[in-house]
């Protein structure tokens, strides 16, 4: 496949299918220093929305990836085409990703600007733990082929967060506010093995190459 | 028929397996493990409705807040500092002047008397006052008006809202005589079950404001992912009997974990409760009438917002109202229930005349969403039949007939 061809696929699908989702997770930043100040906060306090709202971008954009399929007249036509399904998932899931990427950098940088604490290690700790949630649901999605349990496990894994915070250990998203050594890397190992476990999934138990 | 038919198709997705495995989860978590081993008194405190002591804790408060031009608001439940321009400086100015009762020379001395104190950034310092006295004789609806104005100037969420001066500024600690009676209240008017009663409906009305929607929309969007809405279209029966069936179905068997949950909570109280005389019908009068509410605005709110946009908005928009309703009530974890409260938190088995002080907003509440919860399912309703007489179609924003989709 050419790479002119793959550009092209990618922009009709992000255009028809992706869009209002980039848009939602978009809408969650710009709200952003709605809910929260986002001057002059320390360290600990600056955490607290880096930790708080790129989980929501993340779910948003990487859960409903595999929801333009799950109409059964769709994925027939889709299983029909020469492209394999797996490559385009694949490309879903980095431009999701992508989109994470820069909208956490937005925050970071919006952040700095205010005087706030703001590393770079915190930048990439929040897209750690936003990925792991947006992997969840990915992976929830996968497993059930529906994307509303994918949304249910990974908005509802967030609000326990919420609640149990350190009872969640490693796994808990809200590790720099809550001073737990460690976690954004198995966070980030967890985002991996989600994403990649989904996609096995999908091509040994339904046969999508 | 149809009503087992659908409670069978519900009781068989993983929707509802889900739904049922968080439950019992969060039940678990919260509930059974601070309930196991007995109620823990402590160090309690109560509230008092003192004017005296309001108007003094909130006037020092807002004394080192002026001065430090730094005002804590929680407007969605998270820190926000608020920093005032020149302009509503000089009015919580001439409020603390009139309150206090100082001419500009005397208010510079008071301000002058703060404890200096660095919290976070080091070139920003702030203060705290603590013996600040109102002049004597202040009225304490004058009071009210300077504090309304004063949460209103800061966007909402400060410390100075009317309805939060109570619960905030009159807190004291119990004493070991106050903590016994407390505890006998507890074991004799509430009969231990009535206090875990509320307790247990704290824990579960937070989940109950948010789960149910995803089984909603699961089933309501169902139709539409198998193309079976053609099918049941030209069915004889009415829209109002199936969606109301539907509802139904899922309000009753999302209540069935809940009815379990009932039945452990009581088990444990009896068994942790052992020779004291419980109420063995409170566990399962009260949750009821304080939860259902919380289940038939949910599974509605669902149902209708499913059938007219898609299930991700409806998920999207409930998500909105839970974050709004849980944050609400997270600084205040007992003693403030407004009368449109989704979410009534009282987080603790004990603190029965706080609970009763807030009694008429409670029913008040309860009453309301079962009231939306009903205009929603009949919306649910017309928005049902009219789709399928082929006057409405879903409202999208994109896709076919989506409504920014490009005309060729």
């Amino acid at each position: 496949m050419t790479s002119g061809c793959l550009a092209r696929m990618v922009s009709s699908d992000v255009k028809h299918n992706f869009l209002i989702h980039y848009l939602a997770a978009a809408a969650v930043l710009l709200i952003t220093p709605v809910i929260f100040g986002l001057a002059e906060l320390d360290r600990s306090m600056a955490a607290l929305p880096l930790e708080t709202m790129p989980p929501l971008m993340g779910l948003i954009l990487l859960t409903p990836l595999f929801s333009p399929e799950q109409n059964e007249g769709i994925l027939d036509t889709v299983r029909s085409k020469k492209t394999s399904r797996q490559l385009v998932i694949g490309m879903r899931v980095l431009c999701a990703l992508a989109v994470l990427a820069i909208l956490i950098a937005a925050l970071g940088g919006y952040m700095k600007y205010n005087s706030c604490e703001v590393t770079l290690g915190m930048c990439a700790g929040a897209f750690a733990g936003a990925a792991a949630l947006g992997a969840l649901g990915f992976f929830s999605s996968a497993l059930t082929d529906n994307v509303i349990v994918g949304y249910m496990v990974s908005v509802m894994y967030f609000f326990m967060d919420l609640f149990l915070k350190n009872k969640l250990g490693r796994f808990c998203l809200m590790s720099m506010s809550c001073n737990i050594k460690g976690s954004k890397p198995v966070l980030a190992v967890t985002a991996v093995v989600l994403i990649a476990a989904a996609m096995l999934f999908r091509r040994v138990f339904r046969n999508e190459q | 028929m149809l009503f087992r038919l659908e409670c069978k198709k519900i009781l068989r997705s993983a929707a509802f397996l889900i739904y049922c495995v968080i439950s019992v989860l969060f039940f678990a978590t919260n509930y059974y493990s601070d309930c196991k081993g007995g109620v823990y008194l402590g160090e309690g405190t109560k509230i008092v409705e003192d004017h005296d002591l309001i108007m003094h804790g909130a006037l020092n408060s807002l004394m080192g807040e002026y001065a430090s031009n730094k005002y804590v608001c929680y407007p969605f439940g998270y820190y926000k500092a608020v920093h005032l321009k020149d302009k509503d400086q000089q009015k919580i100015e001439g409020y603390l002047k009139e309150m206090t009762g100082t001419d500009d020379k005397q208010f510079e001395e008071l301000l002058a008397s703060g404890e200096k104190y660095y919290l976070g950034m080091p070139d920003k310092p702030e203060y705290g006052f603590g013996d600040i006295k109102m002049t004597d004789g202040f009225s304490y609806d004058r009071f009210l008006e300077i504090m309304a104005d004063t949460d209103d100037m800061l966007g909402g969420g400060s410390d100075y809202a009317p309805e939060s001066l109570t619960a905030l500024f009159s807190q004291v600690a119990m004493n070991e005589e106050e903590l016994e009676d407390e505890y006998k209240t507890f074991i004799e008017d509430d009969k231990v079950t009535g206090g875990l009663a509320r307790l247990f409906c704290d824990y579960n009305g937070i989940v109950l404001a948010i789960l149910p929607v995803f089984v909603a929309a699961w089933l309501t969007a169902n139709d539409r992912k198998r193309r079976m809405h053609e099918l049941i279209y030209t069915r004889d029966i009415s829209s109002a009997k199936l969606v109301l069936t539907r509802y139904a179905a899922l309000v009753s068997t999302m209540f069935i974990p809940i009815v379990l949950e009932m039945i452990i909570a009581l088990v444990q109280a009896v068994v942790e409760y052992k020779g004291e005389s419980l109420d063995m019908t409170v566990m399962f009068t009260l949750p009821t009438f304080w939860l259902l509410p919380n289940l038939l605005f949910t599974t509605a709110a669902g149902v209708l917002i499913t059938e007219v946009f898609s299930a991700p908005t409806a998920i999207f928009v409930q998500v909105i109202i839970w974050f709004k309703a849980t944050i609400n009530g997270s600084r205040m974890l007992s003693g403030q229930i407004g009368r449109f409260d989704l979410i009534c938190r009282h987080n603790s088995p004990v603190d029965r005349s706080t609970f009763l002080m807030n009694q008429d907003n409670f029913i008040f509440s309860r009453i309301f969403w079962t009231v939306i919860s009903l205009v929603l399912i009949a919306l649910a309703v017309y928005a049902y039949d009219a789709k399928r007489g082929g006057r409405f179609n879903d409202i999208r924003l994109f896709g076919k007939d989506g409504l920014l989709r490009r005309k060729a």
